[in-house]
């Protein structure tokens, strides 16, 4: 009994802290709710993408001189998963337009219906693509194709090809590319097929009467049914989707998985930089040696920078480890190395002053804990760390815009999966050093040192 | 009178803070001579710690004016935060430090450098008597030896005055014995000490001059001799089983001043200038009342009576 009364006295002890905390207590609340929120809606977006709840968008650029590609696009339109989109501001969409689009980030996909689309799905001209992957044996060919330099245009080997973002990661793609595929695949089942079967049935259509052809499976026609599958074969050859990034970019291939995937890790955990800063700030308040310092001829904005510098070495440190294993296990290419630096620099600085900003309104320990790593991990749920923002619902991605972690990441796959240079990253880098800026006047305003 | 000139280490006019509705402190008006040791005096949550906090500056005044070595204490420069020393409450250092390596930070951060900061941190080393642990993590020590070390930081770039907040909380006698040793060896080569207790003892032995605060309020500064011998009447306290009935309390309000120290009236203190001879007088009252005493205590005059006398409270209440 006396146990218990312990026990109880104790339970009753650290509520009452608890809730006098009330600041930590509501952050404890506010954290999970919060998180499964932005993940659920983030997340949602991943699982739900091409599907009709959550349509893709693709633009479209005709350039076909037949009729077939409309077809297509028509018979596309009745599917769902994706929404295409044929014109822009002044008229039907140009290659030009299309890739513009992709390279400003404001689009992810172009499909590009080539001039002789018509005619190679009616098996009228023969395939002299150069792609050097191995064909598979699927009725259309997949080939991913690189750009050897900004000038080239797109291959014109291919009957149809998709512009991809190379920052879209392969899962997304392949969904892209599995829908376009099968559209397509139909549509040249559908202009090819009757008039191979004709032709293959020619030498024998006097012995079978038209109406038994309908009613009999081909494999019982013998030696007829055999030619017709290597008809199939041999024009399944010639009908080829090209996945390929657009013009403008600086990559000569497609980026790996490690490419695509090590700076959001990198983002994600310079981040968490932020609860180390916060709690070090915390401490020196709570051990008084703030007020040591205070006292001594040491202006409080010294203080300050005399504090962060080293974690902000540590961040460029860890940037520096985390793309160096990239590099050297996995062989990534890192692109343009004064883009890359200036993009590191800048994410260290928005990280730095994050951390600067938790210091100054976390007044306990549970307060920063809390507070750190609820926006260390929603804010990098909403910047597209854990999922690509474009699939995440338009009001989560006009939030992911008020995020560090976005435009860090977009810097980054800029420059190392989009081959930019540092001309093309000052944006980026611009909002993150303001980011830095605002985080770091507000963390100076409102720290309280004693 | 020029700074360089004035004998005047410390003065505070009108000094104010306020935290909202509450005074932390409420018109303090001191002056403290170079070469002081001067004692600010007084329970917890008398105004002790913002005084220090805005004499060196880590505190805005809400009101009043400070100044240092007879200079305007705001804006607070770079030569006058060089006079100061402070030797906080909590034991302000970094614990997985070793002492060496505070010292070493502290004193660059006071623009010590080269021979001379090893120098000196060799000295306050030995005046701390932690000379020869000086390389382990701080972690390590004991609590007389933290405390120790608090000070040795304090007074690490030799200011010319050393402000002292409550040092010895918390710690054996025997490191006190030596703290107290070293602050009053540090006096005598001319450096001013202004140290904050709500230890009586302390003030008595250590301070030529105190003040006394309760409530933000300096409420009475001198000399410890001269403050016991005007205001310092001894005192008994008495503890009864229960209750006394009115007239033996008319009777014992007739021999000096009566405080109760309890609502139902069955603790006391009496206030006398010679309580010896007040004491056979006190026991035949309460012999003639049949009440039974549970304990009596008899307080010469010291500096803990006259703050009694003063606030009829205790300092340690």
């Amino acid at each position: 009994m006396a146990m218990l009364s312990q026990v109880g006295a104790i339970s009753v002890k650290e509520l009452k802290i608890l809730l006098r905390d009330r600041q930590a207590l509501a952050l404890l609340f506010l954290m999970p709710t919060f998180f499964i929120l932005v993940m659920s809606f983030a997340l949602e977006g991943v699982f739900e993408a091409g599907t009709r709840s959550r349509p893709l968008e693709i633009l479209v650029v005709n350039q076909d001189r037949g009729d077939l590609a409309q077809k297509t696009v028509k018979a596309a339109k009745r599917i769902g998963g994706i929404t295409l989109v044929e014109t822009g501001p002044s008229g039907p969409l140009t290659l030009e337009q299309a890739e513009a689009s992709i390279r400003k980030g404001t689009q992810r996909f172009a499909l590009v219906f080539r001039g002789d689309y018509t005619e190679r799905l009616q098996g009228a001209t023969a395939d002299t693509r150069s792609a050097t992957e191995p064909r598979d044996t699927a009725a259309l060919n997949t080939v991913q194709a690189g750009r050897a330099g900004e000038d080239q245009p797109p291959a014109e080997h291919a009957a149809i090809s998709l512009i991809v973002d190379p920052a879209i990661n392969q899962q997304v793609q392949t969904v892209v590319s599995g829908i376009v595929s099968g559209i397509v695949e139909r549509m040249r089942l559908a202009t090819q097929l009757p008039a191979r079967i004709q032709d293959a049935l020619e030498p024998i259509a006097d012995e079978i009467p038209p109406a038994d052809l309908a009613g009999t499976g081909v494999d019982e026609l013998g030696e007829p049914a055999a030619e017709i599958e290597k008809l199939i074969a041999d024009e399944a050859q010639q009908i080829t989707l090209e996945i390929t990034p657009p013009r403008g970019f600086g990559r000569e291939r497609r980026p790996t998985a490690t490419e695509q995937n090590v700076p959001a890790y990198a983002i994600f955990g310079v981040f968490f930089i932020v609860l180390t800063i916060a709690k070090s700030f915390l401490r020196e308040r709570l051990d008084g040696t703030f007020v040591r310092l205070l006292t001594a001829p040491l202006p409080k904005p010294l203080l300050i920078i005399g504090k962060l510098l080293p974690y902000y070495l540590v961040n460029l440190l860890q940037i520096a480890l985390m793309f160096a294993v990239g590099v050297a296990v996995f062989g990534m290419t890192l692109g343009s190395l004064p883009a890359f630096a200036v993009l590191s620099l800048a994410t260290a600085a928005t990280a730095n002053g994050l951390g600067l900003l938790v210091a100054a309104f976390g007044r306990s320990e549970a307060q920063v804990d809390t507070l750190a790593v609820l926006l260390a991990i929603t804010l990098a749920a909403l910047g597209g760390i854990m999922v690509p923002t474009f699939v995440m619902p338009e009001s989560l991605q006009m939030l992911s815009r008020l995020t560090p972690h976005a435009w860090a990441l977009a810097g980054y796959q800029d420059v190392i999966v989009r081959g930019l240079t540092l001309r093309d990253v000052l944006p980026e880098t611009g909002v993150l050093l303001g980011f830095a800026a605002v985080f770091l006047l507000v963390g100076l305003w409102r720290l309280r040192l004693n | 009178m020029s700074a360089e000139t004035t004998d005047e280490a410390v003065s505070m006019v009108g000094l104010v803070k306020r935290y909202g509705t509450h005074e932390a402190v409420d018109g303090i008006d001191l002056v403290i001579r170079r070469g002081e040791f001067f004692g600010l005096l007084g329970p917890n949550g008398a105004g002790k710690t913002t005084t220090i906090g805005m004499l060196c500056g880590f505190i805005e005044p809400t009101q009043g004016h400070i100044r240092i070595g007879g200079m305007p204490a705001l804006p607070r420069s770079n030569t006058l935060k060089r006079k100061l020393g402070l030797v906080p409450q909590e034991l302000a250092f970094y614990p997985t430090l070793s002492a060496h390596d505070n010292l070493a930070f502290f004193g660059r951060i006071f623009g010590l450098q080269g021979q001379h900061l090893q120098s000196r941190i060799n000295t306050v080393l030995a005046m701390a008597r932690l000379d020869q642990r000086d390389r382990e993590p701080v972690t390590q020590f004991s609590s007389g030896m933290k405390r120790r070390l608090n000070i040795a930081i304090g007074m690490l770039h030799e200011p010319e005055i050393l402000v002292l907040d409550e040092p010895t909380v918390g710690i054996d006698a025997q490191s006190r014995s030596a703290i107290l040793e070293t602050l009053q060896q540090l006096n005598r080569d001319g450096v001013t000490v202004i140290y904050s207790t709500h230890y009586m003892e302390e003030a008595q032995r250590l301070c030529g001059r105190v003040a006394i605060m309760d409530h933000g309020r300096v409420i009475a500064t001198d000399s410890p001799r001269r403050l016991v011998r005007s205001l310092g009447d001894g005192i008994i306290e008495i503890e009864f089983a229960g209750p006394p009935v009115d007239a033996c309390v008319e009777k014992l309000q007739a021999l000096g001043t009566l405080r109760f120290q309890r609502e139902d009236r069955s603790a006391f203190s009496l206030q006398a200038p010679e309580p010896e001879t007040m004491l056979p007088r006190l026991l035949e009252v309460v012999r003639g009342f049949d009440v039974s005493i549970r304990s009596l205590r008899l307080l010469e005059p010291n500096l803990e009576t006259v703050f009694l006398k003063l606030t009829g409270r205790q300092l340690r209440d």
